[in-house]
């Protein structure tokens, strides 16, 4: 018989999330080993951090968090009120490019934050009384942080929301109808957004639409990318051989453009192994998903699962010219502290459900 | 069933993820591939003509001349190379070298290796092409002032930004080496002059020669600007001041522009921005007469008597006198029996004076008389009202705003109560007040204009005529005896302006000598033109220029047949 902690482990969670981390640590090393700093070894440091955090959050359990996810959700929105005023005077020092080590902390809190209580809140509403008066008050827990964040300025992160509140009033049970209302509404939304947005943020969307916007910034960025992941070819130059990102052409490689020093040295063949991680990992999501018989749990691995996908889908994306350049992180494979201990507590989040899914 | 739905559109979108990465690594893998070999895409960042900078007449300013730079891709560049560039360009190979590895913005874009080569090298380099694999001739622009030392003040200067700014500032709009306005108008409508930059991405073959451009975008000029100030009319005073500490400026009464801001000694702004000037630099910025100071807006100076008429103002205001009052001057003024005694500076005495004369004449002892009667603080309120001791709004860089003192303000400062004396002083412009010439003439101006709120300016611009102009707090017809015992200045024969009558119509003016000692008192005359209808305010100034109704009110006469040369008024 095997002793009960095995038993609460989901093992396959866990694997492909070591998979992940273990592919992560290789490539911020081969991102960064020739530069004055190699990362890896801090990124090590943060993969113990976030085991940690991911257990931790597993043996405290999911129903702490939805129960004080109000409070939780109150302090990122302070947090994100907070990072506005003081952020505001580094704005004319940093850039896009670093603005993630700053900015986005709070907004990855407030992310957990949101998916928590939009779970808690979908899930103790049925969705066939008063369906409307509960999707207006989602939608409003969501354009707080969504608004917030879009000012920072975080295009990315923003939109993780979206996708965020889109799944989630999905697996709640909206009505079909009401789905197409929102998704409508925010397409008539979406030029009074255009109006938040920062000048670059404008501009680098625009140069999405036609790279020839801007050679030397964003549409530099997106060629280069791509040539690096392109040139990758079937099989790959081979681990610490790609030519494109060592020299330095694609910037920020160590974190938001990891992906291509993947691409380049590993190939098509790493790209489909990564893919087939992130794929194993969403299975593994869904079991506990389908095990579950609590609805909030339910619908906060849904929550969780969305966004984890949004980032993957976008990252991946904008790498070789789906998807315009947001600064967003590969969730598990960046560098990064706060952005990967958050991904790690939401994992810890949907082991804790599994753990106590026979509780009825 | 919408579990279901949602894991397919997860799974989907990682398929779609995986059938956008066979597409670009395995099906245009080769392609992309060969780019990244030697990396075959080059970055050229093109730089944004800056705007020109025209006269009111349309005379240039400021422009841009070609210059021919020599560049180099240094991934491109064989050894042998150097060796050819050091007979070609008369550099040493140290020289060479460390240029091509000064810091660029982004990796495969070319070094400058020598800006601004002469034609005759250009062609030799063509001629020498092709044995020069990665180095190239660009065509770049040079900031050219063809006034050279003419308006070196107002204009300013541009110079190469700076490692810290090159970080704060908009990459869109700044480069590594791009230039910044440092001075002058080139520094307050930097961002006006400078346009955006440009760029283009090409793809080049293993020898580093264009195969195709990938995209473009072409750099957005700046704009131009025009001044109000009339370039050959500032050479002209330029050349009547030549050899003297001086400033001179001429304002245009109907829209404030300035027509001319002159500043003597002065500097060729062309040194700041051709590479091979940085030995004149460096003795320009050494030179002990400081000819970088603009002496009308950066240094500030004791009025002298010029400042009287801030006095009779107050004192009118105050309604310590009227026009008609009279004091007698015997040559010297005490406060009390056995006080410290004031000399006027004529030794001999005035006699019995009314205010026209005493302005007229300037007679110190007059004023001594006013200045006993006034707080210190009375006089320091109407000079604020009339601008003293607050700074220009005029387009420029370095503006001081002088000093008004208060009693307070000695307190303060000095830790010390103000003494009666020092009033008598104040009176007549000397102590502790100091003002900048152009700040004198925007008091002029207010005269002038009988109390209208005045604030020169430097670059025409359409303005509101529709707004209220705000008026001083200082009675309207206390201004008109003001303008009155001015015209009595140059056109009586009592006057200490005569010097500066001409015979083109009636000025009126105040001179001003204000003591410096150990060295010649600063020479001061400041008025307007013509008398009836005033055209024109000005403010003459000359740093140890000796009396105000000689050295100033020469040049003043000399100043006004130029500008009336000039602008003739048109023939009916």
């Amino acid at each position: 018989m095997l002793p009960k902690w095995v038993k609460d482990i989901y093992w396959p969670l866990v694997f492909s999330m070591l998979g992940l981390i273990l592919v992560g640590v290789l490539f911020v090393h081969s991102a960064s080993h020739y530069s004055a700093e190699d990362f890896a070894a801090k990124q090590l440091i943060w993969a113990l951090a976030g085991f940690v955090a991911f257990f931790v959050v597993a043996i405290i359990g999911y129903r702490t968090f939805l129960g004080t996810s109000y409070l939780l959700y109150g302090i990122g929105l302070a947090l994100l009120v907070w990072v506005m005023v003081a952020g505001d005077m580094r704005l004319g020092a940093q850039r896009w490019i670093h603005l993630g080590a700053f900015a986005l902390q709070p907004s990855e809190f407030a992310k957990l934050a949101t998916v928590m209580v939009l779970a808690n809140f979908l899930g103790s509403h049925h969705s066939w009384e008063k369906e409307f008066r509960t999707v207006v008050t989602a939608a409003g827990i969501v354009f707080l942080p969504f608004i917030l964040i879009i000012k920072q300025p975080d295009l990315g992160t923003s939109l993780l929301f979206v996708a965020m509140i889109l799944a989630l009033l999905f697996l709640w049970g909206i009505r079909y109808r009401y789905l197409i209302a929102t998704a409508l509404l925010g397409l008539v939304g979406a030029p009074f957004l255009w109006t938040f947005l920062k000048e670059y943020q404008k501009k680098r969307i625009l140069v999405f639409l036609n790279p020839n916007l801007d050679p030397l910034g964003a549409g530099y960025t997106a060629v280069q990318s791509r040539i690096a992941v392109g040139s990758g070819g079937l099989f790959g130059k081979g681990y610490l051989a790609g030519t494109q990102t060592q020299l330095q052409f694609v910037p920020e490689h160590h974190t938001d453009f990891i992906f291509c020093v993947i691409g380049e040295e590993w190939g098509f063949a790493g790209s489909l192994l990564l893919l087939a991680l992130y794929g194993f990992l969403f299975h593994a999501a869904f079991q506990v998903m389908e095990k579950t018989t609590d609805v909030k749990a339910k619908l906060l691995v849904g929550g969780i699962l969305a966004v984890f996908f949004a980032q993957v889908f976008i990252n991946i994306g904008m790498s070789f010219g789906l998807m315009p350049i947001t600064g967003l992180t590969l969730p598990l494979i960046s560098y990064g502290g706060s952005s990967f201990v958050a991904t790690c507590i939401s994992l810890g989040l949907i082991l804790s459900i599994y753990k106590e899914r026979s509780i009825f | 069933m919408r579990h279901n739905i949602f894991r397919l559109l997860l799974f989907s979108g990682l398929a779609v993820l995986g059938a956008g990465l066979f597409r670009t690594q395995v099906l245009t893998g080769r392609y992309y591939r060969e780019l990244s070999e030697k990396n075959r895409i080059r970055l050229i960042p093109l730089e944004a003509p800056r705007g020109q900078v025209f006269d009111r007449k349309g005379n240039l300013a400021a422009t841009n001349r070609p210059s021919y730079d020599v560049v180099a891709t240094p991934e491109d560049v064989t050894p042998e190379v150097f060796g050819r560039l050091v007979k070609l360009l008369h550099l040493t190979e140290k020289q060479i070298r460390r240029n091509m590895s000064a810091s660029r913005e982004y990796p495969f874009t070319p070094a400058v290796i020598k800006e601004d080569i002469p034609l005759e090298q250009v062609f030799r380099m063509e001629e020498h092409r092709p044995e020069l694999p990665g180095v190239s001739i660009q065509m770049s622009s040079i900031r050219y002032y063809p006034y050279k030392e003419t308006a070196s003040h107002l204009i300013g200067y541009i110079g190469k930004i700076n490692g810290d700014e090159y970080r704060r500032f908009d990459r869109e709009r700044f480069g590594m080496s791009s230039l910044v306005g440092r001075a002058g108008i080139e520094k307050i409508f930097d961002s006006e002059l400078r346009g955006w930059r440009g760029g283009r991405q090409i793809e080049v073959d293993a020898r580093g020669e264009l195969i195709r451009k990938l995209s473009e975008k072409l750099p957005e000029p700046g704009k131009d600007l025009t001044l109000t100030v009339d370039l050959e009319l500032q050479k002209k005073i330029m050349e009547l001041v030549k050899g003297k500490t001086a400033s001179v400026a001429i304002m245009d009464l109907s829209t404030e522009g300035l027509l001319a801001m002159a500043s003597s000694p002065a500097f060729d702004p062309n040194v700041f921005v051709s590479p091979a000037q940085g030995k004149e630099r460096m003795r320009l910025l050494k030179d002990p007469v400081s000819p970088m100071i603009d002496r009308g807006v950066s240094s500030t100076y004791p009025p002298g008597s010029v400042f009287k008429v801030v006095t009779a103002l107050a004192a009118l205001e105050l309604g310590k006198i009227t026009p008609n009052t009279r004091f007698f001057c015997p040559g010297i003024f005490r406060l009390g029996a056995g006080a410290r005694p004031f000399h006027c500076w004529q030794k001999e005495g005035h006699g019995s004076l009314d205010l026209y004369q005493a302005i007229e004449r300037s007679c110190n002892v007059y004023f001594y008389n006013l200045g006993s009667r006034l707080s210190p603080d009375d006089i320091a309120r109407y000079a604020r009202e009339m601008g003293l001791g607050k700074s220009l709004q005029i387009e420029t860089t370095h503006l001081v705003s002088g000093l008004v003192p208060t009693s307070d303000w000695k307190k303060e400062k000095l830790h010390e109560k103000w003494y009666q004396g020092e009033t008598l002083s104040f009176a007549i412009g000397q102590g502790y007040l100091l003002v900048s010439p152009l700040q004198i003439l925007r008091l002029t101006a207010m005269i002038a204009k009988e109390g209208k709120r005045v604030e020169p300016t430097l670059v025409v611009r359409d303005f509101d005529k529709a707004t209220e102009v705000p008026q001083i707090a200082i009675k309207e017809e206390n201004l008109k005896i003001i303008k009155r015992a001015m015209l009595q200045v140059v056109e009586s024969e009592y006057g200490t302006g005569q010097l500066a009558r001409v015979d083109l119509g009636k000025m009126a003016a105040k001179t001003g000598t204000a003591q410096s000692p150990p060295e010649d008192p600063h020479s001061w005359m400041t008025g307007f033109f013509p008398y009836e209808k005033p055209e024109i305010a000005f403010v003459v100034f000359v740093e140890h220029g000796g009396p105000g109704g000689i050295t100033a009110a020469h040049v003043v006469k000399e100043m006004i047949q130029i500008w009336r040369q000039l602008n003739a008024p048109k023939v009916g």
